[in-house]
């Protein structure tokens, strides 16, 4: 048994990877590690563990300009392609409304569905003085200085407008003198804010589940509508009277120009692996709140957000 | 002795006939891919992270295929750093400073052996560090923040001085092309272009496996060209092979120490493995001082980079596992791979998930046996490669090279750059310009800049910040004395005085 | 003039492109204290000083070579280039025989040699790449792929 076990590994090992194997290719426009990959190794698994697809999907990282040169190459190279799916968030349109992927305009791909969101967090270290966002608002508005956000985004990226959208809505206008340092992800965001080195962290409640249970880290507010399920003894910004919300949609698009059918298969895939108890499990496991739109009704939702992106960076001053 | 116990079952469930077979296998591609140019540990991880899913392995077994792939790469790099000067990957870069000439002598076998244990003590020494202290090493990490980095990438860039044979202002020049060479791409505060020209290839910068390809392996095609492989180590009368005991006698305290500094290295999220062998290298030639001929085909010139890349490679597992902080490129893979095992590192991860954490921990005690055991054989073969003649060897070795680089992003622009890195590789070694001081430029160029950018928006642009703490003090302190040590010993020389170790000794 | 002098001038110059380049960058409103332009000016300074020095104070001149091996690396860096641009629309085997047996012509001049080092290369590696490593790799032009 064992050895045969071996012949077929050998087997396997020489002829591996050979592109036939895998049917479908998802495109993780960064590193390994970070949350689209994240998104396209979960749902990749999941769709080939579903027998949705024939074959394990394969996962690309394609990481350069903050998720621009995945968006330049589907949109160039890879129109037609129907067996692509590229990961996306909150981060992927908050760059196009700002114009960072240069001429690039999200209705060059279609968005074919999200299926979860990632809660924003604010958070401190055990130690902090802070104990509640009003605290934190009342030191910032006293002293804009004292306070030192780590987030995950480099300045005016999605981690640092969760702060601002927080000290706007608490009608503090004097938003540049709030400090912010961009490292390179949440989990270094939240080693600096526990080193003391900054007092607060931004990001996304995926990037603390480990240090929330740990007891090292003390959650002010989660930027949700309602508590998340499983962390309900977290209270949300909108409870403490911060009317905020901001939660980071995974989710995925696809070429442009994909029959409309082949869209559709696409939204019915990715609708089955959102109902699917393992999705459930690892969305728990990792901190995130249930959030499935998929098809054309993502399609529409998107298109609001990207609109409503635009009109608070250029509030807040990102974009001119 | 829950350590014990925990390890105990660790073993249990890493050690079966089958995951040995994945292992053997693992360790032999590993080091095939590591030896590649342009083929480092998170290629060699990345490609089979499908093959893991192909296969149907469980969690642990994923684990050890990929840890003995990991630490395969670790061990392959060093073998074409020794036998044709060009390393399989960027930790292994420091390794041909003295391996090369050591080959060049007659001498690849007893390189590739001292090196091949060396590594082996780097990587079990560290993983015996990471057992007995994890949970404790994570908090070193909180201790570093931006002014530390700067600090400490300071200090690196500070002790470069020592790598130029001659002129230390072409080791700095050096230095300064591979940190100009880094500001190329977007600026990662304001996400700004710099020195893009508009072309979106380089937005996202330079990529330093092009840039180390292209200066080390191609510019030594043009070396070929230019001398018909005259001055190699091709073709050089071997010595019988057997184990040169007396130099790993001699090598043991060097092993010993730069593990020290390796395993620190790794530990450090913002050092790496690179950093770790070049810290190694540079500390242990100030620690022996005059004595030595680092350079020059001294044994423990090799020893200690592979202790300290191996050890870092080691070190790095403790952030990546305790704080979900990848400290290298590599563990940045590994971390995908325990994600998509649905596992989240982090300061939970011993208590939640003991028998992954025990079964990855076993298996690279396991992986390091392994390769020990394979690499001493291997060496036989590996230094027949010394006896292919150039025509076919060279033509490989850039087929090779552009076949890995275009692997990268299957685009031809990075090709066309790597050959005008090849070039400039070329005209800097006849210009007598050390060419390690460019890609550690290029490595820790912009680390280095949002280190001290970041403590400048924390300390509101007052730059005393920088000396703010025990810690940063102490690199300044170490960092100003090993850029003046080389300026003030030159005025010495000639009068074989021992170095003094005060400033280069972060043992 | 020393090759040393010449190459620290071309250095002194470019430090001073750099530092040119630098004044370009756009900074944006929310930046930092220390901004995006501050650390490339170190760098072209430190770049600026190293040439100096080096035009103060030269090494020996280099050994260089004779015009002939200029001319075959002018011809390497030829192949070189054509290769990179052409083994995307020619495909690996055929690009790479050629970029091979090149190379290997220009090592030793042996056109048997050469010709029998390029095909054998170039199926070699393909296997190993594509089967044994599973990188996408094309064998003909993809056109004729399909």
């Amino acid at each position: 048994m064992t050895k045969l076990k071996m012949l077929a590994t050998t087997a396997a090992l020489m002829l591996a990877g050979t592109t036939s194997a895998f049917a479908t290719e998802c495109i993780a426009p960064a590193n390994a590690g970070g949350g689209w990959d994240f998104t396209c190794r979960q749902v990749g698994k999941l769709l080939y563990d579903l027998k949705l697809v024939d074959a394990p999907v394969q996962v690309t990282n394609m990481a350069g300009a903050g998720g621009g040169l995945a968006y330049a190459h589907v949109v160039a190279d890879m129109n037609t392609d129907a067996d692509v799916i590229v990961a996306a968030s909150s981060a992927t349109t908050t760059r196009l409304a700002q114009k960072a992927f240069g001429d690039a305009t999200a209705d060059q791909v279609r968005w074919v569905g999200a299926i979860g969101a990632d809660p924003g967090v604010i958070v401190v270290a055990k130690d902090s003085p802070f104990q509640n966002l009003g605290d934190m608002v009342a030191a910032i508005k006293a002293d804009p200085g004292s306070v030192a956000f780590a987030g995950g985004s480099a300045a005016g990226g999605f981690d640092h407008m969760k702060p601002l959208q927080v000290m706007k809505s608490a009608g503090f206008s004097d938003i540049t003198k709030v400090k912010y340092i961009g490292v390179d992800g949440g989990a270094d965001a939240i080693t600096q804010t526990i080193g003391g080195h900054t007092q607060a962290m931004t990001g996304d409640m995926s990037e603390i589940v480990g240090f929330i249970k740990s007891g090292d880290v003390r959650v002010l507010a989660v930027l949700t509508e309602a508590r998340v399920p499983g962390f309900e003894d977290i209270p949300t910004a909108r409870e403490q009277g911060f009317d905020v919300v901001a939660v980071n949609w995974r989710g995925l698009y696809v070429p442009k120009g994909i029959s409309d059918d082949q869209f559709n298969a696409w939204a019915t895939k990715l609708q089955a692996v959102a109902d699917s108890a393992e999705w459930k499990e690892t969305m728990t496991a990792n901190g995130l709140a249930p959030f499935t739109k998929v098809g054309t009704d993502f399609q529409g939702w998107v298109d609001g957000v990207i609109a409503e992106t635009e009109t608070l960076s250029r509030e807040i001053g990102v974009i001119q | 002795m829950d350590t014990l116990a925990n390890l105990a079952l660790g073993f249990s469930v890493a050690l079966t006939p089958y995951t040995l077979f994945l292992a053997i296998c693992g360790c032999f591609l590993g080091t095939i891919i590591g030896a590649l140019p342009g083929l480092g540990p998170s290629n060699g991880v990345a490609i089979l992270i499908p093959l893991a899913f192909a296969l149907g392995l469980d969690a642990t077994q994923a684990l050890v295929l990929l840890t003995s792939v990991y630490y395969g790469t670790m061990y392959g790099g060093r073998i074409s750093s020794i036998l044709l000067n060009i390393p399989g990957d960027e930790p292994a870069m420091m390794t041909t400073l003295d391996g090369y000439p050591m080959a060049k002598q007659g001498r690849a076998g007893d390189a590739l052996v001292i090196s091949g244990v060396a590594s082996f003590m780097g990587s079990f020494l560290s993983t015996i560090g990471l057992v007995i202290m994890a949970p404790l090493l994570a908090s070193i990490a909180y201790l570093f923040g931006p002014a530390e980095y700067f600090a400490l990438y300071l200090l690196a860039f500070c002790t470069l001085g020592g790598v130029a044979s001659k002129n230390q202002a072409k080791a700095a020049l050096a230095a300064c092309l591979g940190l100009g060479i880094a500001m190329i791409g977007l600026d990662n505060s304001t996400g700004m272009p710099r020195f893009t020209g508009g072309n979106l290839h380089l937005s996202d910068g330079i990529d330093f496996l092009v840039a180390i390809v292209g200066m080390f392996a191609i510019s030594e095609v043009f070396i070929f060209i230019e001398s018909h492989g005259r001055n190699s180590a091709l073709g050089v009368t071997l010595g019988k092979i057997s184990i040169p005991w007396k130099d790993l006698k001699n090598t043991f305290g060097t092993m010993m120490r730069s593990t020290g500094i390796g395993f620190v290295a790794g530990v450090l999220p913002g050092a790496g493995a690179s950093l770790g062998s070049f810290m190694a290298y540079m500390a242990e030639k100030g620690y022996v001082g005059s004595s030595g001929y680092f350079g020059k085909g001294d044994p423990r010139g090799v020893a200690a980079p592979e202790a300290g890349n191996n050890a870092a490679a080691g070190g790095a597992m403790v952030p990546m596992l305790t704080l979900g902080v990848p400290g290298s490129g590599t563990t940045a893979v590994m971390l995908a791979l325990l994600l998509t095992l649905n596992i989240t590192p982090g300061p939970l991860l011993f208590k939640d998930h003991p028998d992954v954490v025990w079964g990855l921990i076993a298996s690279m005690f396991i992986a390091n046996v392994v390769l020990l055991i394979m690499n001493v054989p291997m060496v036989k073969l590996f230094v027949k490669v010394l006896l292919v003649p150039a025509w076919v060897l060279m033509p490989m070795v850039t087929m090779v090279s552009f076949v890995g680089i275009f692997s990268l992003t299957g685009s031809y622009f990075d090709m066309i750059l790597m050959i005008f890195f090849g070039a400039l590789g070329y005209l800097l070694r006849k210009l007598d310009v050390p060419t390690v001081p460019v890609i550690l430029g290029i490595l820790l160029g912009s680390e280095m800049e949002d280190a001290l950018r970041r403590a400048m928006v924390l300390s509101d642009g007052d730059w005393s910040y920088l000396f703010s703490s025990p810690i940063a003090i102490g690199l300044w302190v170490a960092a100003i004395g090993g850029f003046l040590a080389p300026l003030f010993l030159r005025g010495k020389l000639g009068k074989p005085i021992p170095v003094s170790d005060t400033t280069l000794d972060q043992d | 003039m020393s090759s040393d002098r010449i190459f620290g001038l071309v250095v002194v110059m470019g430090a001073l492109a750099f530092f040119a380049g630098a004044l370009q960058i756009q900074t944006s409103f929310l930046s930092d204290p220390v901004g995006p332009r501050v650390f490339p000016m170190l760098i072209a300074a430190s770049a600026l000083l190293c040439g100096l020095v080096l035009i103060a104070k030269p090494d020996a001149e280099p050994e260089w070579p004779a015009l002939a091996a200029w001319g075959n690396m002018a011809i390497a860096l030829v192949v070189l280039v054509s290769y990179a641009l052409l083994i995307g629309p020619m495909g690996f085997l055929t690009s790479t025989a050629l970029a091979a047996a090149g190379v290997s012509y220009l090592i030793e001049k042996n056109a048997r040699t050469a010709a029998l080092t390029g095909l054998g290369l170039s199926l070699v590696l393909f296997v190993i790449f594509k089967y044994g490593l599973g990188l996408g790799l094309f064998a003909f032009p993809r056109a004729w792929m399909g």
